[in-house]
């Protein structure tokens, strides 16, 4: 393999996960932003999102449908959390909140136990994308590339979605200014039931596009979460374009990482997250709090 | 009866100690190991509850200490008392560098920053085989210099009993200090609290050293208990489980993240025993509690308190 | 003072043991407890169902023939999610609390090693049936311990083996950087030099990878004639399915300490070709083991997996030796495993008693599609005698 391309080999592999890290990232910057919170449970709604996918997928035989599935169970789940349980916690201080999410964690994992047994679950992806490409004549697979493109594409409409529509710009000033934004009529409690639960259903999104590459299994939520800390703490809490940005950094410092330095990539992540904290405790696209 | 009398306090402790002497050997065991997670939990509550810094890293002082203490007991059977102390002021030693980059910031970057700090520490002692036996942690942790009895069952555990007095009226004096109430006063106004000539960065940074100390403490304890240290010991979900047990307990009032800590640590010790689905009773109770009890285990005691009286 | 502890321990020790004194009776006739600390939640979750429910299955069986010297077999299982701390606290409440002196089914090596220092103090013996590292019956080593499981060495050596006659000459190694993979792959390369083939190369993948596209670059980069894997659960199934979607199978064969269908199923067709040392197989042909394979399926109507048959083993193993102890007290118990000789699902076995290990046949199975079996599953293409793949006394690597 030359090293053109190997490079470029590398470059698609960060993309991919970058893509993955997205999505998982970006409803926990998302629920940051507009209720200054912490999600604990979001490794497990991820994580539900894997085994839901995988249910859908072999009960249908068709993988969009799991696409469709996994989302919609996580959202409905996260809205009616948020009604039941979170509603009530916004005027205490955040630890409640910490406490509330670590609870539905532990439970969140429980449950998908019971529900589907200790073995992990896997669905077979359709011909049409386990396939390959050839790039500078070697094997890519054809997955990997339309992660990149729903990252890309997800991005792309979330960003539409804020700049461009009458929701978004709620959302914008339910983020900057929570009390002028009810002041001014609006129902700042629905918005924020409405971004849980569309940051659930990206969790799920991810845990369902990433199955295929590693099946639903019990352990999947507790590695998952600490990478999307480090992302949306890289990025700046609640800064959208910060999380696009902290994903492609760690996306492309764990591929690179793991190839240059397999040594020390387990504490490397920590150490440039140490370091952006340090100079810039707001994170690089955030504003400090 | 104010259930912060130190006084009280103190009894309560000194009775948790004779209940070790009396009890069944598997049951004084059991307080042994919650005694210790006390200490732990009573160290965060400086840091949570008082200097308003919530730390999700706090397995970090908590491993770091297990392993000061281990390997100092290991390679050269130090006193298990001396090997504590040890691995507490080599603990605080650490903080001053840790806490003066922590303590600049606040709120979620802070919780933050601590938890990549002890992650940090879980990464250098899973890769440092060597020294730290990797994944396979340190068996055979000697309670050397003890003599027989303290070494034993019951000794041991009073020997616990008595760091964990030592240490609430360590942070109970702190609290009660100057010091401390230029704590409290930096927590609620900073700004007032600088005009005042009060550098916060430095304020804060002495609560930081104290908390770890004392996690430093009780890590070492624990490795003198178990007798093993092992890479999960700095692990986040450890930082997460003494969060939990802190704010359950009720933050900001010492005794009740203590008693948060036996609440927790009592619990999830029956409810795995009862059924292997005890995380999802657990998981649903904290939900609950955290609706219905606002101020954790202690605000809910002291809200019934008084009404009992008057019924 | 020390006059007076002095004079007070007899004293005290005549009190506590009072109650010991009365138990043997009692204990002789009620049932035998035996203690499984195991994870039964958390990501060790599939392998400690394993354990449970051939440890059930057992008890069922033996108490259906009468039980075990005429008493009943009676589990106690807790869950420790695979964390040490929780172990310890739970196999210790088990030894004070339930009079147990029996452990079975600890499923981390850590968890083996944080509770074997404590089982002198406890008076209580433990079988390991799950657990792979080296160290246990080598540095680690206590008298109370035994292991009638396959270790990781010993499964590294049976591939060893087998890869004498193989066409390749050059291999990488990829693992997980923990104590396991890095020990594994220690013994694979020092075996790889002892038949005169060339180890290119190895990297250690940090723990918590999800994602080995970096990893399989890495491999193909190096280019070796074949590739040998120390990864298990999730790391496996995740590296079988991303490998097998960037084609490297097609490149080079895969082979790897221990094939497990807990792994290799969830990665589906992806696991087709896999070579690998066996710790035990429904597939390997005795008498005994299609015994326990019917039995089993007819439970759980399902195939038995790897640790199926060696906890069935490991509790066949504390049945002979307290069959020939004639009684559960541990010294007994312990007197009688060493070097107790039987048959059990993988043939003939002796508990050495120098370490405490199980010497037993070796196996090397493929991951093939077999008929009647809906997924791809192992099949077992050579035997090696004990003698061939034991290490020596308290040794973890073979020299």
């Amino acid at each position: 393999m030359d090293p053109l391309a190997l490079l470029t080999l590398q470059a698609l592999n960060a993309l991919s996960l970058s893509a993955l890290l997205f999505f998982i990232s970006l409803g926990l910057t998302l629920i940051f932003g507009i209720m200054r919170v912490v999600n604990f449970a979001h490794g497990a709604l991820f994580m539900l999102g894997a085994y839901v996918g995988v249910t859908a997928h072999n009960a249908s035989g068709s993988f969009l449908l799991s696409l469709v599935a996994a989302p919609l169970a996580a959202g409905l789940l996260g809205l009616a959390f948020e009604r039941t349980a979170l509603s009530r916690l916004y005027a205490r201080e955040h630890s409640a909140f910490l406490l509330v999410t670590f609870g539905l964690a532990l439970a969140l994992t429980e449950a998908i136990r019971l529900l589907w047994g200790a073995d992990a679950r896997q669905a077979e992806l359709p011909d049409a994308l386990s396939g390959i490409v050839f790039v500078m004549d070697e094997p890519f697979p054809v997955y990997r590339l339309l992660l990149i493109g729903a990252g890309v594409l997800c991005g792309l409409g979330c960003w539409a979605g804020l700049q461009r529509t009458r929701l978004g710009l709620l959302l914008r000033a339910a983020s900057q200014n929570p009390v002028m934004t009810a002041a001014l009529g609006n129902d700042v409690g629905r918005v924020r039931a409405f971004v849980f639960a569309l940051a659930c259903a990206l969790a799920a999104l991810g845990g369902a596009l990433a199955a295929p590459l590693l099946s639903a299994s019990l352990g999947l939520g507790s590695n998952v979460i600490i990478d999307a800390f480090v992302i949306v703490m890289i990025g700046g809490m609640g800064s959208f374009l910060g999380t696009a940005a902290g994903s492609l950094l760690v996306g492309f410092a764990q591929t690179f990482g793991n190839y240059y330095l397999p040594e020390l990539a387990l504490g490397m992540t920590y150490v440039v997250m140490i370091a952006v904290l340090v100079l810039r405790p707001g994170g690089l696209f955030g504003r400090p709090e | 009866m104010n259930l912060s009398d130190p006084r009280l306090v103190l009894a309560f402790i000194a009775a948790a100690g004779a209940l070790g002497l009396v009890l069944p050997a598997h049951a004084t065991t059991l307080l042994t190991e919650a005694l210790i997670l006390c200490l732990f939990a009573l160290s965060l509550d400086l840091l949570v509850g008082h200097a308003r810094l919530t730390s999700f890293g706090h397995a970090g002082p908590w491993g770091f200490g297990a392993y000061v203490a281990a390997g100092m007991l290991l390679a050269w059977q130090v006193p298990l008392p001396v090997a504590v102390l040890a691995a507490g002021a080599l603990t605080a030693l650490l903080a001053i560098p840790v806490g003066w980059l922590c303590v600049r910031t606040g709120g979620v970057a802070f919780a933050m920053l601590s938890l990549a700090f002890a992650q940090l520490g879980y990464a250098v002692v899973f890769k440092w085989n060597a020294v730290t036996g990797g994944s396979d942690g340190l068996p055979g942790v000697p309670r050397a210099g003890l003599g027989e009895f303290l070494a034993g069952r019951e000794g041991y555990h009073l020997l616990v009993v008595a760091f964990l007095g030592a240490a609430y009226l360590l942070a109970w004096g702190f609290v009660r200090s100057p010091l401390g109430r230029v704590v409290a006063a930096v927590r609620e106004n900073e700004q007032r609290a600088e005009a005042l000539g009060h550098d916060p960065r430095r304020i804060r940074l002495v609560v930081f050293v104290l908390s770890y100390f004392l996690a430093g403490v009780a890590g070492a304890l624990y490795a003198g208990f178990a007798r093993y240290v092992s890479p999960e010991l700095f692990f986040w979900t450890v930082s997460g489980h003494v969060l939990v047990m802190v704010v359950l307990g009720g933050a900001g009032t010492l005794v009740g993240p203590m008693l948060g800590a036996l609440a927790l640590f009592y619990m999830e010790h029956q409810l795995s025993a009862l059924t292997e689905s005890w995380g999802l009773a657990l998981g649903l109770l904290f939900i609950l509690v955290v609706i219905f009890a606002p101020r954790g285990l202690m605000g809910w005691l002291q809200a019934w308190r008084p009404r009992r009286r008057d019924a | 003072m020390s006059t007076l502890m002095i004079a007070r321990r007899p004293a005290l020790a005549a009190l506590l043991a009072a109650p010991a004194l009365v138990r043997p009776a009692a204990a002789q006739s009620g049932p035998i407890r035996i203690g499984v600390p195991t994870a039964m939640t958390g990501t060790w979750a599939a392998l400690g169902a394993q354990v449970v429910r051939t440890c059930r299955l057992w008890a069922k069986t033996v108490n259906a023939d009468g039980g075990l010297l005429g008493r009943p077999v009676e589990f106690l299982f807790e869950d420790t999610q695979g964390v040490p701390a929780n172990c310890l606290r739970k196999a210790q409440e088990m030894v004070e609390r339930d009079r147990v002196n029996i452990l079975l089914g600890l499923m981390a090596s850590s968890e083996a090693l944080a509770v074997m220092p404590k089982l002198a103090e406890w008076n209580a013996l433990f079988i390991s049936s799950v657990n792979g590292a080296g160290s246990i019956t080598a540095e680690h080593w206590v008298p109370n311990a035994f292991r009638s499981n396959i270790s990781g060495p010993m499964g590294a050596r049976a591939l060893a083996l087998w890869l004498r006659n193989a066409p390749q000459e050059s291999f990488f190694s990829l693992s997980l950087d923990y104590a396991w993979g890095r020990s594994s792959v220690e013994t694979f390369e020092g075996l790889l030099r002892g038949i005169g083939k060339r180890s290119i190369g190895s990297v250690f993948a940090p723990v918590g990878t999800r994602d080995y596209s970096s990893f399989i670059t890495r491999v193909r980069q190096a280019n070796p004639q074949a590739l040998y894997i120390a990864l298990t659960g999730d790391d496996g199934t995740a590296f079988l399915r991303q490998a097998a979607q960037f084609r490297l199978f097609e490149r080079m064969p895969v082979v790897t300490e221990t094939v497990d269908m807990l792994f290799t199923r969830p990665a589906g067709d992806a696991a087709i070709g896999l070579v690998g040392g066996s710790r035990y197989s429904f597939a390997f042909d005795h008498p005994a083991n299609n015994d326990f394979v019917q039995r089993f399926r007819a439970e759980h109507n399902e195939l038995p997996d790897t640790y199926d048959g060696e906890q069935w083993q490991a509790c066949q193993v504390l049945a002979e030796a307290v069959r020939k102890a004639g009684r559960t007290e541990t010294e007994a118990v312990v007197a009688a495993l060493r070097d107790l000789e039987m048959t059990s699902v993988k043939g003939p076995l002796k508990m050495r008693a120098c370490d405490g290990q199980a010497e037993q046949q070796g196996f090397v199975v493929r991951v093939a599609r077999r008929e009647g079996i809906p997924h791809p599953a192992p099949e077992v293409i050579a035997t090696y005698s004990a003698a061939e793949v034991t290490p020596s006394c308290r040794a973890s690597s073979f020299s």
